[in-house]
Formats: structure tokens, sequence, C-alpha cells
């Protein structure tokens, strides 16, 4: 089970998902930092400009001082100010033209400043507190420079600083969670589905992806593979059948044939018996070729589109043609064969499939409807297509044998002596479904009817 | 029998199936030259003195179709029977014999395959217009479309009219199910049944019955023969 786990996180770090998901995440990441970003620079700055806005306030308004009352006036004024409790925070030195300091809460001159004014930023010596300050030359060489504790509006950008590397931090940790999450899921179901498909190539077809209930699109993806795999193992029991069928079908002439000729090759040669053999032998022969290529057909017009060369017909002439064929075989066994229904009836296909199909129903019949019956032919119009039925008034088929007498070889217990292979159902399913017809079978009382409907030209399909 | 017997190519890749076809053709009297590849198919086919060409389907590297177009793009009618193992017969076959060719699919009946040859060299001999044919003491009129033996009318459907004449014209020779299903009622499929037995039975009943002798034979396994005797 743990192997199991490690299989599948790998396979979730590996997943394309998974990747797709780290793209995502590195672009949203991205952007929010490139939003903070902006916020932290103009918070900064405005916060900023507001303190360098207050600082050139007090300058002005020392400037003023100093010249209303000259330098020990200005003097005054700073001690007044470092004594009033509001303007905590703030810094005053009004040096001599030697920068040596004359008053103020300053014990040096920093060394930050230079030139006769300007701007800087430094650290004040006995704290560790980071001061902005701003100086002017007055008129008698003088230096005055006024300044501000900034420590608390630094401490709020380092702040802001953090906000935003944890916003972000946490943005790839609950994204990736995510995105590993979902892709689990993701990864869970396709390696369920992986893991089925496996099991289905090595051990057999009977093995299905297991639903979970949840009736999302895996569970619909799964039910899908699942009726796939139902239709492809039917067909798969369809064509072991078949073959199966094959084999007994071909073994039973070919025996026959290889008795008959190694009696006669141990008997004396005899004009007249080795030319019945001969003949014999051909006609089984013949059987054979044409179980062969009965066969092939059936599967050619399984496999083939032969749609591309459907034309439009006439089922009336078609059916009453075949009709006109059989009658002689009708007549033989004392029985009627009769058409009714419309004249004209059109559909699309081919003719001589059709001919085929309809040959066949009319064929069967006529050997497995009743001595002397009557095998009655309809065409007619219904429901906006065409249903072509064929009916007798024999014994007919039991109800539970109608779903088998389509299969390939498939034969009913009382007809196994007639001569037949059990192929021409097989081959009027076959044409019915390529023209899109659906075959119906019904109890004629007495006797079987079965019917073909045609769609309406215009649709396709039932 | 119509006409004497024109010589024959045959183009067969087959040793086996070239020997029976060579042997089948010759002893009924024609001559017959074979090609045992594609190459040596064309330069023969181009001398065009041939009456009639059986071309196997698949010869080594290309089709036998592809052949015939050669021959005919280089303006060389001579009528061909495909030969195809090929089975199911396809549409490309299909368009050929709407230009005077002919397929037979392997494996086949010799019966049939000399009928199937003599019908496209017939074909190619030109075809005299008749209105009365006759066979024995049988006249079929084309014109009023009435049958007619020893003096006696016969009663025939339509199609039964259409199947006797086919018979009629190819008097003598064996004409198999096929050929009949392909020229009485233009349908290219293998009646599994015996259904054409059936209904040929039906005309000989009405043909043959009470006469001095029967026309119509059966040729067990192959198909059909009307036989006046001589």
């Amino acid at each position: 089970m743990s192997g199991f786990v490690s299989v599948l996180l790998a396979k979730t770090l590996r997943s394309r998902t998974f990747k797709q998901a780290l793209i995502w995440i590195a672009i949203v990441g991205a952007v929010i930092f490139a939003l903070l970003g902006y916020v932290y620079w103009s918070t900064a700055s405005y916060v900023r400009g507001r303190s360098d806005h207050a600082i050139m306030a007090e300058l002005a308004s020392l400037q003023k001082a100093y010249a209303s009352a000259g330098r020990s006036g200005l003097i005054a004024t700073i001690s007044q100010r470092l004594a009033d409790q509001r303007s905590k925070g703030g810094v005053y030195l009004l040096a001599d033209s030697s920068f040596a300091p004359l008053a103020g809460n300053l014990a040096d001159w920093p060394s930050a400043m230079k030139g006769s004014s300007g701007w800087g930023n430094f650290n004040a010596r006995e704290g560790r507190t980071l001061l902005r300050a701003t100086f002017e030359t007055l008129p008698d060489g003088s230096h005055l420079l006024v300044g501000k504790d900034v420590d608390d509006l630094d401490g709020f950008a380092q702040k802001i600083k953090v906000a935003m590397a944890l916003c972000i931090l946490w943005i790839f940790v609950l994204g990736g969670a995510v995105g590993v999450s979902i892709t689990r899921r993701t990864v869970g179901r396709i390696e369920s589905i992986n893991a089925t498909s496996r099991a289905i190539m090595q051990s057999g077809l009977d093995q299905r992806i297991p639903l979970r209930g949840t009736r999302d699109e895996w569970d619909e993806l799964a039910a899908n593979l699942n009726s796939m795999l139902d239709r492809i193992e039917a067909l798969m029991v369809e064509v072991k059948q078949v073959t199966d069928n094959v084999a007994h079908d071909l073994r039973t002439p070919l025996a026959h044939m290889r008795g008959r000729l190694e009696r006669a090759y141990n008997r004396q040669r005899d004009g007249d018996y080795d030319q019945s053999l001969i003949v014999d032998t051909i006609a089984d022969l013949d059987g054979v070729l044409r179980m062969f290529s009965s066969l092939t057909r059936i599967s050619q017009i399984e496999a083939s589109d032969r749609t591309a060369a459907f034309r439009p017909v006439n089922l009336v002439e078609i059916a009453s043609e075949v009709v006109e064929l059989f009658d002689a075989a009708a007549e033989d066994k004392g029985g009627r064969l009769k058409i009714v229904g419309g004249r004209s009836v059109l559909a699309t296909g081919d003719r001589d499939l059709l001919f085929g199909a309809v040959a066949n129903l009319v064929d069967n019949a006529i050997k497995h409807g009743r001595d002397a019956g009557q095998v009655t032919v309809e065409v007619k119009k219904a429901y906006g297509g065409a249903v072509i039925s064929v009916a007798d008034d024999g014994p007919g088929i039991p109800v539970d044998e109608y779903q088998h007498v389509f299969k390939r070889f498939y034969r009913l217990e009382r007809s196994r002596r007639t001569p037949g292979n059990g192929l021409g159902l097989s081959l009027v399913a076959a044409v019915a479904r390529l023209h899109g017809a659906r075959i119906e079978m019904l109890d004629n009382l007495p006797g079987l009817k079965v019917q073909l409907w045609f769609p309406s030209p215009t649709r396709s399909g039932w | 029998m119509v006409g004497g017997r024109c010589r024959i190519l045959v183009i067969e890749d087959d040793r086996e199936t070239a020997e029976q076809l060579v042997e089948a053709l010759a002893t009924n009297g024609y001559e017959v030259d074979l090609a045992v590849d594609s190459d040596d198919g064309l330069s023969r086919g181009r001398s065009a003195e041939y009456g009639v060409m059986t071309i196997d389907r698949m010869l080594p590297g290309i089709d036998g179709i592809a052949i015939i177009r050669r021959l005919r793009e280089e303006g060389i009618v001579t009528p061909a029977l495909i030969v195809s193992a090929l089975g199911e017969v396809d549409d490309r076959v299909r368009g050929l014999r709407a230009g005077g060719d002919d397929y037979l699919v392997k494996p086949f009946a010799f019966a049939e395959l000399l009928a199937r040859v003599e019908a496209l060299a017939r074909r190619s001999d030109s075809v005299v217009k008749e209105t009365v044919l006759r066979a024995g003491d049988l006249e079929l009129d084309l014109v009023s479309r009435k049958v007619s033996r020893g003096g006696r009318n016969i009663d025939l459907l339509p199609r039964e009219f259409k199947l006797l004449v086919y018979l009629v014209r190819n008097q003598g020779q064996v004409v198999p199910r096929a050929m009949l299903l392909q020229h009485v009622w233009d349908l290219h499929f293998d009646p599994t049944t015996n259904i054409i037995d059936v209904y040929v039975g039906r005309v000989r009943r009405k043909v043959d019955a009470a006469q001095a002798y029967p026309l119509i034979h059966t040729v067990r396994g192959v198909g059909f023969c009307l036989r006046a005797p001589c």
C-alpha cells in the first residue's frame, strides 16, 4: 500500500496537471508580488513625503525666527522647541560656519550632511534611531539643521515587507497543496483506469474500471469505457464462437472428402465410381467455398462503408423480382408466393445487397414454411420510412430463439438436416445494419413474420 | 459455335494456376500464350493479336487492372477477363466490367472460365443483329416475343423469355449460374441456394415437356447448357 502511495505521489509530481498548476501558482505569485510592491512603494513615499513636508515647514519657521530676531533669537526658539513636549522626536542643530555646534540636541554635526544645504539620513550617535534631516546655511555663515526621527516610518516599511513575504509564502504553500491534492485526485482516477487496462492486457477482458458513484465526468468516462469493454468482450465471444463454428462446419465436409478419396485410393480404379466420387467431391468443395465466400461477404459488408455507393432504389421492384425468382421454388413445394402492398416504396441502398437480403428471407420462408403453404411479401411505407415483411404460415420458431437466429452458423435443431450453412440470416442482419434498418421477428399465428424497417431517407438511423 | 477459336493471352504468375488455365483453354481448341509477369504480359498484350486475355488480379508488385488500364491507354481493346483471388467484386472491377471486360473469382470451375472467355471472344466479333433465334425446332421471335417449338406456342413470362434468349444465344456453351443471374437478372451476387436451378427447371418444363428431345441440360455443379442434337 505504501508502495502504491509513493508511486501515486511520484506520478502526481510528474503529472502534467501538476506542472501546469505550478506554472499558474508562479504567475499568480508574481502578480501579487508586483501588486504588494506597488502598495509598499506608494505608501512609503506618501508617508516620507508628509514627514519631509513637516521638516521643511519647521525649517522655514526657524528661518523666519532668525530673520526677525537674529542668531540669538534663533537659539532661543530652538531651546524653546526642545523644551516643548510636542516636538519630541524632532532634531535641531545650529552650527557655526566651521560646523561647530552652537545649539540643539545633536552633539556633533552629522558627517552625512555636507555642502551648503540638502537632505540626508543618518544615525544619531547616542541611539540607534534613524534620523532624516535637511539643513540650510544662514546669511551669517552658520548652518541650521532640522530633522526628524523616522525610525517608526522605517519600521512600518519593514512590516509591509514582512507581510508581503509571508503573503507570497502562503500563496506558494497553499497553491502547492491545492495543486497536489487536485492533481492527486486526477492521477488517482487515471491510475485506476490505467490499472484496469494493465489488468485487461495481462489477464483478460473480465476486468472493469471501478465507479465511485460521484456521477462526475470521471465516472462518466469510466462508465463509457466499461460499456466499450462490454461490447469488445461480446464481440470476442462472438468471434470465438464463429471460429469454432467455422472449424466445425469446415471439418465435416473436409472429413467426408478425405474419407471418400482415401477409400477410392485403396480400391481398384473404376470409371463410374471414380466419376461420381469426383463429382461429389467437387460439389462438397463448392459448398465449402460458398460458406467461405458468405463469411467474407458478411464481414466485408460489416467492415466496409459501402453507403457511398447507395442509390435510390424502389423496394417494391426489388421485392417483386425476388418473388418472381422464387415463384418457381414455391410452386415446387406446392405452395404460393405473392407480393402485396404499394406500387412504389423508395429507399436509398445497394440493390444487389437488398435483393440478397430479401431473397434470403423468402428462401427461408419457403424452405422452413409448411408444404403447400403461403408466403407473403409485403412492402409498404411506414412512419416516413419503409417496411418489407416476409411471412409464412409454417411452424414458425420459438420466441426465445428470435435473438439467436441472426448469429453466424446458428441453426435451429430441426433444420440441422436441411441444406444451408446458418449464414443466411447473418447476411440479412449485416445488410440491414448497413442500411440502418431494424429487423423484427413476429409470430404470424401460425408461422413467422420477419420485418425489415428502413428509416426515412432523410433520417440517419432510428 | 461462333467463328474459329481465337488466340488467348494468359497473364498469371502462379505456376499451377497457369498450367491449369493453359490446359483447360488448349483442350478446348484455343491457342494460348502464357506471360508469367507483368512486363511480359504488357509486351505481349501490345501485339494486339489476341481475341481475349485473362489477367491475374494480384501480380507481383502490380494490380492486374493497372495492366489493363495501360493497354487501354495505348489503344489496345482486347477484352480482358480478370481472375481475382480477392473474393468480393469491388467497385473498380464493377467499373471495368461496364467497359466490356469481365471478372472471375478464384477458385472457379473451368466450365465457367470457358463460358466467360467464349462470351468475351464473341463480344470482340461483330454481333449479327438477328430477329429470330433458332435451336433445333425451337424458335424465338425477338420482335413479337413469341416462342414456339415444333409449331406449338409456348407461353413464357418476360423473365423466362429473357432467360431462354440468353441460353439460345449461348447454345452449345455451358452457362454458369452466376452468369445467368448477371445477364438475366442484372444481379451480382452468389445465390447460395439452388434457386436458379428451380427457376430454370420451370422453363425447362415449359420448353421440353412432351417433346421429341430435351433442349435444356443441367451441367452438374456449374450451370446449364442449351443444346440441340445434331
